[in-house]
């Protein structure tokens, strides 16, 4: 067996913060070391992970979360480094703050996915998240580098405060989508309201989409469709209450 | 050694390690492609007066490229390591950049070595470029008139053999060109390999130095031309009246060794008299390429 593997023994009763969990380097810890790290229960304080969860398996870099984490929030925070894996749904903040490393979320993920910490001024500044479903509001708030996805629907407010960084949906995309963003790139592939501080700038095919496309496609299996390839994406620039470098690429046709 | 009649001589071909870059050149089309391929290596048959090598490897299907448009694959070499970076950002700045609806990307990932191309590029845009790095790789995109231009930060660089070569030693000028072309289609495509002089062949081959002009690196094969066979120190059987030249570069000796048997082989055609090879006795280059090891088993 490879990989080590984190399986809730009981649904998070109540909700536990789970920031320091893979925060700092992880990827080398045997499953008795990463069962020492701390989850915060609401209202309880801290305990071992080991005691909410069995975790077995040898490591390899790689983790995954398997059981019901829609109680777990903070998930992956400040990730730097190794792939995990969320084999269902996730609760609040997953990968928040993270520089490194890969998250994929294969149900839907809470409210501000990859943002930054309530305390800290970037939100994810390297790295991949990706969820298979939707994520809630304000997905990426003030991300500074790296890469978001969702499978389904963005909520919204998603960018917002963004510094750069890229954020893909591949569902609808919520109200206000990139407000105060600097240079960072929304790509939707369905809907997307266009804010009144973004003004069109033309519409042709953007070749790093294809890269980037290709790869979520490969890596991730995302739905990536040939339409997505090979279509013309609307480009808005924005927020031009802000720097204005930043971008929504629409897809059209 | 003979193979269907034609002699191969008991020689070698003298080679140079080189520094190689691989450039993918990616376009809506392969035509394309193919006309940033073609201006991207152009003027660049010898280091002597071009200042670097580069040819065509192949054309690449959609599924071999990174953004899954019609592509080529090119290499581009010089003598120096520092003097493959201007190269690539010169070339690829003038000749890429400016054609329409191309993208440029890195052939050689896993090169340990990497030098800035689109890290440098970028200042074309005038501080609107933006960049995304996509799989780990940081790609800029250069805003031009017809949308954008993307390409790779950096590119990696390898060692690489340049200078492999052989001498078709003909009857006629006719035959000569003939088991030319012949070598030629046969060597096209070989990965790892581009003949880097026009259609692949060389007419003026050359001998180290100038018995007149010192400053000279290099001047006519003397040896070789036809014309002076009574005036010089020929290496011309008497039956010789053409030599045509393919060189060879490549990314390892390797490959050169693998194309040169193919292209020896395919130009082992009536009215050739031999197959000869350039060198310098062995004392400049650390590749020895010997026709008769190479062609062992063709006979």
């Amino acid at each position: 067996m490879s990989g080590l593997l984190v399986t809730l023994r009981a649904s998070l009763e109540p909700a536990a913060d789970c920031a320091g969990v893979l925060a700092g380097a992880w990827s080398r810890l045997v499953a008795a070391d990463l069962a020492r790290r701390p989850v915060a229960l609401s209202g309880r304080g801290p305990v071992p992970l080991g005691d909410l969860c069995q975790l077995t398996g040898d490591p390899d870099g790689t983790v995954r979360f398997v059981g019901d984490w829609r109680r777990a929030t903070r998930l992956g925070a400040g990730l730097t480094e190794g792939a995990v894996g969320i084999e269902g749904d996730v609760g609040d903040e997953v990968g928040v703050g993270m520089a490194g490393g890969s998250i994929e979320v294969r149900g839907s993920a809470g409210h501000r996915a990859g943002a930054a910490a309530p305390e800290a001024r970037r939100g994810m500044t390297g790295g991949e998240l990706v969820v298979h479903g939707s994520v809630g509001r304000e997905a990426g708030a003030l991300m500074r580098r790296g890469l978001l996805v969702a499978g389904g629907g963005v909520g919204d407010h998603a960018a917002v405060g963004m510094i750069a960084g890229t954020i893909v949906a591949f569902g609808a995309v919520g109200p206000t989508p990139g407000l105060w963003s600097k240079r960072g790139s929304v790509v939707a592939l369905g809907e997307v309201p266009i804010p009144s501080t973004y003004r069109y700038a033309c519409t042709y095919q953007p070749v790093h989409l294809r890269l980037m496309l290709a790869r979520l496609k490969a890596q991730y299996g995302m739905p990536v469709e040939g339409r997505h390839l090979a279509g013309f994406y609307r480009r808005y620039s924005g927020d031009l209450a802000e720097l204005g470098k930043g971008e929504i690429l629409a897809w059209t046709a | 050694m003979n193979i269907r009649g034609v002699l191969i001589e008991e020689t070698f071909a003298e080679a140079f390690t080189m520094r190689v870059a691989r450039i993918i050149v990616t376009a809506r089309s392969p035509r394309w492609a193919r006309e940033a391929a073609l201006k991207l290596t152009g003027f660049a048959t010898s280091v002597i007066g071009c200042k670097v090598e580069a040819g065509i490897e192949r054309e690449l299907p959609e599924s071999e490229t990174p953004d899954g448009r019609p592509g080529l694959s090119i290499l581009m070499m010089t003598m120096g390591k520092d003097d493959l970076p201007k190269r690539l950002i010169e070339r690829i700045g003038q000749t890429v950049l400016t054609c329409p609806t191309t993208a440029c990307f890195d052939g050689l990932p896993a090169a340990p070595d990497r030098v800035g191309v689109g890290s440098a590029l970028r200042f074309f845009g005038d501080g609107f470029q933006s960049s995304k790095v996509i799989g780990g790789e940081r790609f800029w995109r250069i805003p031009v008139m017809e949308g954008e231009f993307l390409v790779q930060e950096k590119f990696g660089m390898v060692k690489g053999v340049g200078g492999g070569n052989f001498l078709i030693l003909a009857r006629s000028a006719d035959a000569a060109l003939a088991a030319a072309e012949a070598a030629v289609d046969a060597m096209a495509s070989h990965p790892g390999v581009i003949l880097p002089f026009p259609g692949g062949v060389v007419r003026s081959g050359s001998k180290v130095g100038s018995r007149r002009i010192k400053s000279m690196i290099a001047s006519t094969n003397d040896a070789y031309c036809p014309t002076l066979r009574a005036i010089t120190t020929t290496a011309l059987p008497d039956t010789v009246n053409s030599v045509l030249e393919i060189v060879m570069n490549g990314t390892d000796a390797d490959a050169i060794a693998s194309a040169m048997r193919m292209g020896i082989g395919a130009a082992c055609i009536d009215g050739i008299v031999a197959i000869s090879a350039g060198n310098y006795g062995g004392k400049l280059g650390p590749h020895h390429f010997h026709l008769r090891k190479i062609m062992e088993g063709a006979a």
